[in-house]
Parts: structure tokens; sequence; C-alpha cells
């Protein structure tokens, strides 16, 4: 055995035993794409200590993994790639919650993740109006009823004043 | 106070419809056997369009806000007709602003709905006799009512897995922030009807 062959079969020798038995951890850390729940009342304080349920695309009726808002309404997720669809997300907290779908782009360039359906608050204005229309219809058929009634017709149908 | 989607089973959510469907067809079918069905309708038109805006009105109660309910209110000035108007209020309020859901509307039709009569009921028995106490017990009455069935309901349709106790606790403090309103909506109803005896007594309703 020459020289080179014989530190050769010691070097071998030494990498053995940590081969087999693989009594060394690895760790490693990498940076991951996380989604950032956050779970507000309409009334715009957070809903804090809500139950977070993640539901995965291929069994959306039995729970993939639960947890818990913090203080400030908020809560972090990281999705495995598999398996691919939207994945739902449900937060609730004494009968009250909501539920956002989360899907993972496939084609290259896309975003990694797409919220598919989320919940907004409509804008003020738009809730005005539709106040205001919802009042108007009340008052409309208020008055349509009215007239029925004061022109002596009342007790005669639906359409005794049209 | 409004069951949003998809909380709850959907086997309870039909069993709300078809609760809030008998209770609307017991409705009708009294309305229909009032001398002049039709004499109701432009108050209980108004009182749709003030039980659909009040949801919008937040009242803060630190650290929380809760909604004004009117459900005893509804009860009172519209007696039967407070059932088929608190599902039209409710409806519209699903469809426009999103507070409850499509599915629950039978649900939180029961939750608004039973409390209402119930209160319908108190006024008409105690109405002539106690009218300060009875508008008193009927606006505070019917925030009670509804907060014990609203809770029920919840608790009774937690799926498995969902942590209990924090779901429990969480409720609690819901119903603690809203025991200030308990106390408002007597107050409403109790001076919603002095306000009437006083100016236009011809409006007070029957009881």
């Amino acid at each position: 055995m020459s020289a080179r062959a014989r530190v050769a079969a010691l070097f071998f020798c030494a990498l053995v035993p940590q081969m087999a038995a693989a009594h060394a951890a690895l760790v490693t850390a990498e940076p991951v794409e996380a989604l950032r729940i956050t779970a507000r009342y309409d009334t715009g304080e957070p809903m804090a200590g809500a139950q977070v349920t993640i539901y995965a695309p291929d069994d959306p009726a039995t729970a993939w993994a639960r947890g818990e808002t913090d203080a400030g309404g908020r809560f972090d997720l990281v999705l495995p790639t598999e398996p691919e669809g939207a994945w739902a997300v449900q937060v609730r907290q004494a009968g009250h919650g909501a539920m956002i779908h989360v899907a993972r782009g496939s084609a290259e360039g896309e975003a990694a993740l797409v919220v598919t359906a989320g919940t907004a608050v409509p804008h003020l204005l738009q809730r005005a109006v539709m106040v205001a229309l919802v009042l108007w219809g009340a008052l409309g058929t208020a008055l349509f009823f009215r007239r029925g009634r004061a022109s002596g017709f009342s007790g005669a149908g639906p359409d005794a004043s049209a | 106070m409004h069951l949003p989607d998809g909380l709850l089973p959907a086997g309870m959510a039909l069993a709300g419809y078809a609760g809030a469907a008998g209770l609307v067809g017991l409705s009708l079918g009294r309305i229909r056997r009032l001398p002049d069905p039709q004499a109701g309708v432009p108050r209980a038109a108004m009182m749709t369009s003030v039980f659909f805006a009040a949801s919008l009105v937040a009242v803060p109660v630190p650290p929380t806000t809760v909604h004004l309910m009117l459900s005893g209110l509804m009860g009172v000035l519209l007696g039967w007709f407070a059932m088929p108007a608190i599902m039209v209020g409710l409806f519209l309020q699903a469809v426009l602003f999103g507070h409850g859901g499509l599915t629950t509307l039978g649900l939180n039709g029961l939750i608004l709905g039973v409390p209402a009569l119930a209160a319908s009921a108190l006024w008409g028995g105690f109405g002539r006799r106690l009218p300060d106490l009875a508008a008193l017990l009927a606006g505070s009455g019917a925030v009670i009512a509804a907060l014990a069935i609203f809770a029920g309901l919840v608790l009774a349709g937690l799926p498995p897995g969902i942590d209990r106790g924090a779901e429990r606790a969480a409720l609690s403090v819901f119903v603690i922030a809203h025991l200030p309103l308990v106390l408002a909506e007597g107050v409403i109803v109790l001076a919603v009807l002095r306000i009437l005896r006083r100016v236009e007594p011809r409006l007070l309703p029957h009881g």
C-alpha cells in the first residue's frame, strides 16, 4: 500500500462513523415568503386573540393548521408549495368572522402569493348613498299606502291607489 | 350581532331559514286577520328603514363598539309587522353592507325577531297598566334575549377543533360589552313612547 493510498484510507475511515450514525445536525436557514393576515372588525378595532383556521385546497372540510391572532389582530403564515390551489384562511371570534382565499401563482414571473378573495368595507360615500336610497324606498312605500287610505280605497287591495 | 356566512354548519343555517319562515308566515297570517291590514304598512316601512340604518350607528363602549339593535322598539311599535320588517331590514343589511351573511339570514331573523315578538307580547300584556315599566322591560329584555340566542347558537355551532374555552371567553367579553346597550335600548323605547304619548297619542301602539 502506497503512502497516498494509506492517507486516503485513513480519510475514508474518519468519514464513515459520521455517515453511518448521523450524529451531527445540520441547520440551515433561508428566507421564504410569508403571508400576514390582519383581522379587524368593520369598526376598525383589531380582532385580538381570534382563532385562525387554515384549510388546504385539496381538503376544504378539515383544518390543515390552526393558530391565534396577536394583540394587533395579525397572524403570519407560510404556505407550502403543494398542493396547488386556493388555500382558505378563516378568522373567527365570538360569533364574528370572515374567510379569505390565497392561491400560489403557478406561472413564472407571477406574484408568488395571490389573495383571491378578501373582505373590504364600502366607502363612506357609498354607504351614505345606500342608506339614503333605502330611506327613500321606505318613505315611498309609506306614502303609497297612506295615499291609498286617504283617497278612501283602504282595504281594497294593494293596487287601490295605483 | 349578525352571524356571518361560513361560521355555522349548513344544517343550522337551513333550520334557521325554516324557523324564520315559520315566524314570518305566522306573522303574515295574524296581519291578514287584522281589521285593516294595510293600516300598519306605512309605519312598518318607516320603522324598517330606522332598523336598517340603526345597525350603522356604532356606540363606543370601551374597549369595543356595539351597534344599536332596536329589536324591542320594533316589537312594541309594530306588533306582528315586526317580523317581516326585520327580515327585510336584515336582507338589505346583508346585501349592502355585509352585516351578517345571506346563508345565515334565517338565523339572524330569529336572533332579532323572536325578542321583537316577545317585546310585542310584553307590551300587549302590561302596556296599558304600566306603560313606562313595560316599555323599559321590552327594550332591555329584547337585547338580553337576542344576546342569549346569539351566544347559544354560536356555542351550539362550534366546529370540532375550535378552542371552546377561548370562544366562550370571547363571547363573555362580547356580552359584557353589550350590557350598556341593554340599558340604552330600554331608555330608547321608553323615550319614544313618552314622546308619542305627548305629541301624537293616535300613533301609540294599541296594547
